[in-house]
């Protein structure tokens, strides 16, 4: 009888812990949801390099990547059909684009490490300050500025400007830097908005080029 | 027996209600909204009225949305673009002075060591302003480049309405 009654207690002390356990956790993740709901208006731009898909997708992927004819800083043109067969990394930056200056270096790295595999990279400047066709002032301030930009971060890839004519074809994003990489068919078979890292860029890199992992 | 399997279907049980209860889902990874807010927002004063023909202080209060972060008035790198005020000309008032507040530093995930000089949260403007006599609904505009922890948002330039009344 006495077995018993300890057993019961046991039992009941067991029941007990589990339920207060299960109580607590309920409560935690209850709030954990709130909070999340709470911040659901934000309209942070999204992480890059996260585990939100979000900001790797694009409406482009699997599909060629849209034509484009640029001029380089030296008046030419250059156009995406000159690269066929080569893997590319379509690269949206911007001179005031903390993050793009962050990840040139690494982009001029890696272009100088694959390049000789078949791989370039365009870098679409994109200043995105509306200005006019016949604002010829505020063009060759933002020309220069380029330049500038080019030169100090030694960016030994094209550089192509009037981006913002392409955002649209592109996906239509709005924030930078954006990046698409291209295999040698033509096929975006990645984008990143907003910077990762450049183990993450290599890999994109590597699979464009079909490199077995 | 009889005791184990009492002791086993309570351990059961209390399992079953952990499980049970777990199902809500907890995150604590970063919003990742993609909606499309202004950055910064002007607050107040929506009116002011000032002595005409005389300098008056006017303080300016602003915010910048939670997750994002805007050049302060003088960022450390010549490429970014600062924070600046301006009051159109011909509006009645005109801007004589305006004190930016000091950024704090803020440094990005993956550039630990390059510090940035920033407006998050609110700031205020100091500003100098001499208004001629009248009442003078003024679109000062705000200048700003906004970002978040990995992507920059184009330049932007905001209205901000105020009403002046000098008399």
């Amino acid at each position: 009888m006495r077995r018993n009654t300890i057993v019961l207690g046991i039992t009941l002390l067991v029941l007990a812990v589990f339920a207060w356990a299960g109580w607590a956790n309920y409560e935690y993740r209850k709030q954990a949801a709130e909070k999340m709901l709470a911040n659901a208006g934000r309209g942070e731009l999204v992480a890059a390099g996260s585990s939100d898909t979000g900001m790797t997708s694009s409406p482009l992927l699997g599909k060629p990547a849209p034509a484009f004819t640029l001029q380089d800083l030296s008046g030419n043109k250059v156009s995406l059909s000159s690269y066929k067969g080569k893997a590319l990394l379509i690269n949206f930056w911007a001179t005031w684009c903390g993050p793009c200056k962050l990840e040139t270096p690494w982009i001029v790295e890696l272009r100088n490490q694959y390049a000789p595999q078949g791989f370039e990279v365009l870098g679409i400047d994109s200043e995105n300050d509306n200005l006019a066709a016949d604002d010829t002032a505020g063009l060759a301030k933002d020309k220069a500025a380029v330049a500038d930009f080019v030169r100090l971060e030694h960016m030994s890839y094209p550089v192509l400007l009037d981006g913002d004519s392409l955002t649209k074809p592109y996906g239509d994003f709005d924030a930078m830097p954006a990046s698409f990489y291209v295999d040698r068919n033509g096929k975006v078979i990645a984008a990143q908005m907003g910077i990762s890292s450049k183990d993450d860029m290599e890999a994109k890199i590597r699979t464009a080029l079909g490199a077995t992992k | 027996m009889k005791t184990s399997a009492a002791i086993l279907t309570a351990v059961g049980t209390g399992l079953l209600g952990l499980m049970a209860h777990g199902q809500i889902p907890a995150s604590d990874s970063p919003n990742h909204s993609t909606a499309k807010v202004e950055a910064v927002e002007y607050l107040y004063p929506e009116q002011v009225t000032l002595a005409p023909g005389k300098t008056s202080s006017v303080a300016l209060h602003f915010r910048v949305a939670p997750g994002f972060h805007i050049n302060s008035h003088a960022p450390k790198d010549e490429f970014l673009i600062p924070t600046a005020l301006s009051f159109p000309e011909g509006s009645g008032v005109r801007l004589e002075n305006a004190s930016y507040p000091a950024g704090a530093e803020f440094v990005l995930p993956a550039d630990p060591d390059t510090k940035l000089n920033v407006y998050t949260g609110d700031f205020t403007i100091q500003t100098k302003l001499v208004a001629e006599a009248g009442d003078h609904l003024v679109k000062a505009k705000l200048r700003y480049q906004a970002c978040d922890k990995t992507a920059c948002m184009p330049p932007k330039t905001i209205t901000v309405p105020i009403d002046v009344v000098g008399k």
